[in-house]
């Protein structure tokens, strides 16, 4: 083989290698771009998939804190409504224990005094009937002292008759007296609107029967029938 | 002429060799880049996100808001309506206690 020949050969062996190289770092750089793309995917998605769980746990939260506050609004509405309610038949409690002066004073009975007295009278039986003693102590407010005094025998006769038993021994407190009527000059002082209260002798079984205990009792025992009336055509909440 | 021949060919094996290594390299800085412009694309995505997370917010706050309004409204409207049944009757209801109260069944 001449030098020509040999040099041809040679040439066509370095092209070969360039070649093989030139293939080679093709093919790196064609398995580099889809490892970039590959790789950029998969970076990409799994933080966006991170994002994704984070906010959706965030509108999760907000959604959870929206509930939690409309429920509070919710209820904070109720408790308005049914303070409303509760103001409404305080209210007319309050206009009826105003109204109940009346009873002790001129204007609510025709005939005052006597309506009052007989009402005085029916109270104290009342009391004897559900006290049974045979000695009993009463208390009235000093301004009813004249009346209760002067028809405590008719009451006690009454009794008598009602029971079938022998007259009981009645002694009214002088030392001791209800309130008065509440006035003008101390609205919050204790009063009483008028009435009695009967005790045993030794004071264990007690009979209140003042307006303002009546009032009460009358209350508590309307009071379902009272909600029905006010409540049952607007729909208490 | 042999020698030369020789080194002819062993400079295409360097000149290969720095081909090859020139390509791995690149490939190298290229998955490099794919990090980084991974994390760019990502904290635009992420931006965006919380774009239209706060913009979702604010719609939704006004909706809140109303329902406020319309549950305040309601309740008004049901504590007027309770208070206009209690004018009604409240005469009644007054009457019935007292009547309870003066009447004293022996």
């Amino acid at each position: 083989m001449n030098d020509a020949d040999a040099s041809i050969q040679i040439q066509q062996m370095v092209r070969f290698i360039r070649q093989e190289a030139e293939e080679k770092a093709n093919e790196i750089s064609i398995s580099s771009e889809e490892e970039f793309n590959i790789e950029k995917l998969q970076l990409v998605e799994a933080e966006k998939k991170k994002i994704r769980q984070e906010y959706e746990k965030k509108e999760k939260q907000v959604d959870v804190r929206k509930k939690i506050d409309y429920s509070m609004q919710l209820n904070a509405s109720r408790i308005k409504v049914l303070q409303a309610q509760d103001d409404i038949v305080n209210a007319m409690k309050e206009e009826a224990a105003k109204q109940l002066l009346k009873v002790s004073q001129h204007g609510f009975f025709n005939h005052h005094h006597h309506q009052y007295k007989h009402l005085l009278k029916d109270l104290i039986v009342q009391c004897l009937l559900r006290l049974k003693e045979p000695a009993v102590l009463l208390r009235c407010r000093e301004e009813d002292l004249d009346i209760v005094e002067s028809m405590l025998d008719d009451a006690s006769e009454e009794y008598c008759k009602k029971a079938k038993v022998h007259a009981p021994e009645i002694i009214v407190d002088k030392d001791i007296f209800l309130p008065p009527a509440p006035s003008d000059d101390d609205p919050h002082a204790l009063s009483c609107a008028g009435g009695v209260v009967l005790a045993s002798r030794d004071g264990k079984i007690v009979c209140e029967n003042t307006l303002d205990a009546r009032l009460e009792v009358a209350f508590r025992n309307k009071l379902p029938e009272i909600r029905k009336s006010l409540f049952g055509k607007v729909g208490a909440a | 002429m042999e020698s030369a021949g020789i080194q002819q060919l062993l400079a295409a094996e360097r000149e290969a060799q720095q081909i090859v290594n020139a390509a791995r390299t690149a490939k190298m800085t290229r998955l490099k880049q794919a990090k980084e412009e991974a994390e760019t694309e990502v904290a635009e995505h992420k931006t965006s996100t919380e774009q239209g997370f706060q913009r979702k917010l604010e719609a939704t706050s006004g909706d809140s808001g109303a329902n406020v309004k319309r549950l305040e409204q309601e309740t008004d409207a049901k504590i007027e309506q309770l208070k206009n049944e209690a004018t009604r009757i409240s005469k009644d209801v007054v009457d019935m206690l007292l009547k309870n109260v003066t009447t004293v069944n022996n």
